[in-house]
């Protein structure tokens, strides 16, 4: 069964989603990556945010450029992607979306701050097809790698990651098994 | 020769390469697609065959790694060429770049400068320069071009190296499928598709592992891409690290020329869900 998923997300919502969860969102997502996301942290605990154009309560990060090439996610264990989602968690992100498996902390935090990771595939040409508009809305000056503002309609991912459970460790356990 | 006309089909085989899955690509999905048990694995895979539809209905690319462009040109050897050729065709990478559009991703500077990419990169898809080009002669009066997109992921996640075959090909086969499966849960973007050269040297190999990108077929694989296959499959990685039968979709090898004595070198690269990127096209003579 597919889930719709509107923005902003409530924690309550967040609640009844399980690993495996098949969603597709309609709404606002922002993109940031390597780059944007260690500023955009900065910005939280400096407590800047309030002078940026960026609503973090119930919104969702998608971990990706937007290029002319279109978007598409990048692998979200890179050190500065992961070190960000238990600070942006909370902040008010619900929903972290990108690929990879993350660690035992994050999953840690991800559950403490109620949000949850999800993921899709490389899937360029349909991930764009799914963007009614896009806005930069923080630090242009990295390019493709600001942050961007998008307005999606079903959007696909599945849920990776929910209430300290994670696919991933799943198909680890299997391979340790030799199963 | 029309140096129009050569640009043009370069930069057509180039896009066709980047937005279009072919026939084997399709079918090799749809057989996965029908033996997978595990949900998420088998949703991952819809998406990827869905992706393609839109890519090629939308002439959109596939990936928004949008890759480096690596470039086959068979060549009659009855067919007159000049230096002025490899330039059009360049032009043609160029121009096929530009109306992609692909990723802007060529680095500024010089030395130091380029490798820290500290004057930041080029806004024209167009700079992006090809890879050197790979040139055979072939019997007919005619060229044929070969486009072939490597994405950075899989780079990330490829070898060249020595193996000792102890009087056993398939060693060689055996000992690069245990380091595949260690590694391909690092590459993110599975299901699979492996190559793998084997020759006399490091260049050689790599040659090889193209070729076999070149000529390789998902769905006709021969007992040692099956077993390169097999093994992968049994990590139970599956498609995005989701788990699930399909971790590799299919391998492709080249065997070339080899040396007297023990040891063999390698090159194999995991391929993304998207490999390999190809498209053929002949250019008029």
């Amino acid at each position: 069964m597919v889930i719709e998923i509107n923005t902003p997300v409530s924690v309550d919502r967040i609640k009844n989603l399980n690993v495996g969860d098949q969603l597709i969102i309609t709404g606002t997502i922002y993109t940031a990556r390597d780059a944007a996301l260690p500023r955009l942290v900065k910005a939280i605990q400096e407590r800047r945010l309030g002078g940026m154009d960026i609503h973090l309560e119930g919104g969702i990060v998608f971990h990706s450029a937007v290029s002319i090439a279109g978007i598409g996610p990048t692998s979200s264990n890179k050190v500065e992607i992961e070190e960000s989602i238990p600070v942006l968690s909370q902040a008010g992100i619900r929903i972290h979306i990108g690929k990879g498996a993350l660690s035992p902390k994050t999953v840690k935090a991800l559950q403490e701050f109620q949000s949850i990771f999800a993921v899709t595939p490389p899937a360029s040409a349909l991930l764009t097809q799914r963007i009614v508009s896009k806005r930069v809305v923080a630090f242009p000056e990295e390019g493709m790698e600001a942050i961007h503002e998008l307005v999606v309609r079903e959007f696909p991912v599945i849920v990776a990651i929910s209430q300290g459970r994670s696919v991933y460790d799943k198909v680890k356990r299997k391979r340790d098994d030799g199963s | 020769m029309d140096p129009e006309l050569i640009k043009e089909v370069v930069a057509e085989t180039l896009i066709e390469a980047s937005t279009t899955f072919r026939q084997d690509q399709f079918l090799a999905y749809q057989k996965a697609i029908g033996r997978e048990e595990n949900l998420n694995a088998r949703w991952v895979l819809e998406r990827i065959v869905q992706n393609a539809g839109v890519a090629e209905e939308s002439r959109r690319p596939l990936c928004n790694d949008t890759g480096i462009p690596h470039l086959y040109l068979e060549i009659g050897e009855d067919v007159t060429i000049n230096g002025k050729f490899f330039e059009w065709v360049k032009e043609g990478v160029q121009i096929g770049l530009q109306k992609l559009p692909g990723r802007p991703m060529a680095v500024k500077g010089k030395g130091l400068e380029r490798i820290g990419q500290n004057l930041g990169l080029y806004d024209d898809p167009g700079m992006l320069s090809p890879a050197p080009f790979q040139i055979r002669t072939i019997l007919e009066r005619k060229i044929i071009v070969t486009v072939m997109m490597l994405g950075g992921g899989p780079d990330i996640r490829a070898k060249t190296g020595h193996l000792f075959h102890r009087h056993q090909g398939m060693t060689l086969i055996e000992e690069t499928a245990k380091w595949a499966a260690e590694e391909i849960g690092k590459l993110g973007c599975t299901p699979a598709v492996v190559s793998m050269g084997i020759g006399r040297t490091h260049y050689e190999a790599t040659c090889l592992m193209l070729e076999a990108m070149k000529e390789g077929n998902l769905m006709e694989q021969n007992e040692l891409e099956e077993r390169l296959t097999e093994v992968i499959n049994e990590t139970n990685v599956g498609p995005l690290g989701l788990g699930g039968k399909t971790t590799a979709l299919a391998s492709f090898v080249r065997v070339g020329p080899l040396r007297a004595g023990g040891t063999r070198i390698i090159s194999a690269r995991l391929g993304c869900c998207w490999e390999p990127r190809r498209a053929t096209r002949e250019i008029p003579v």
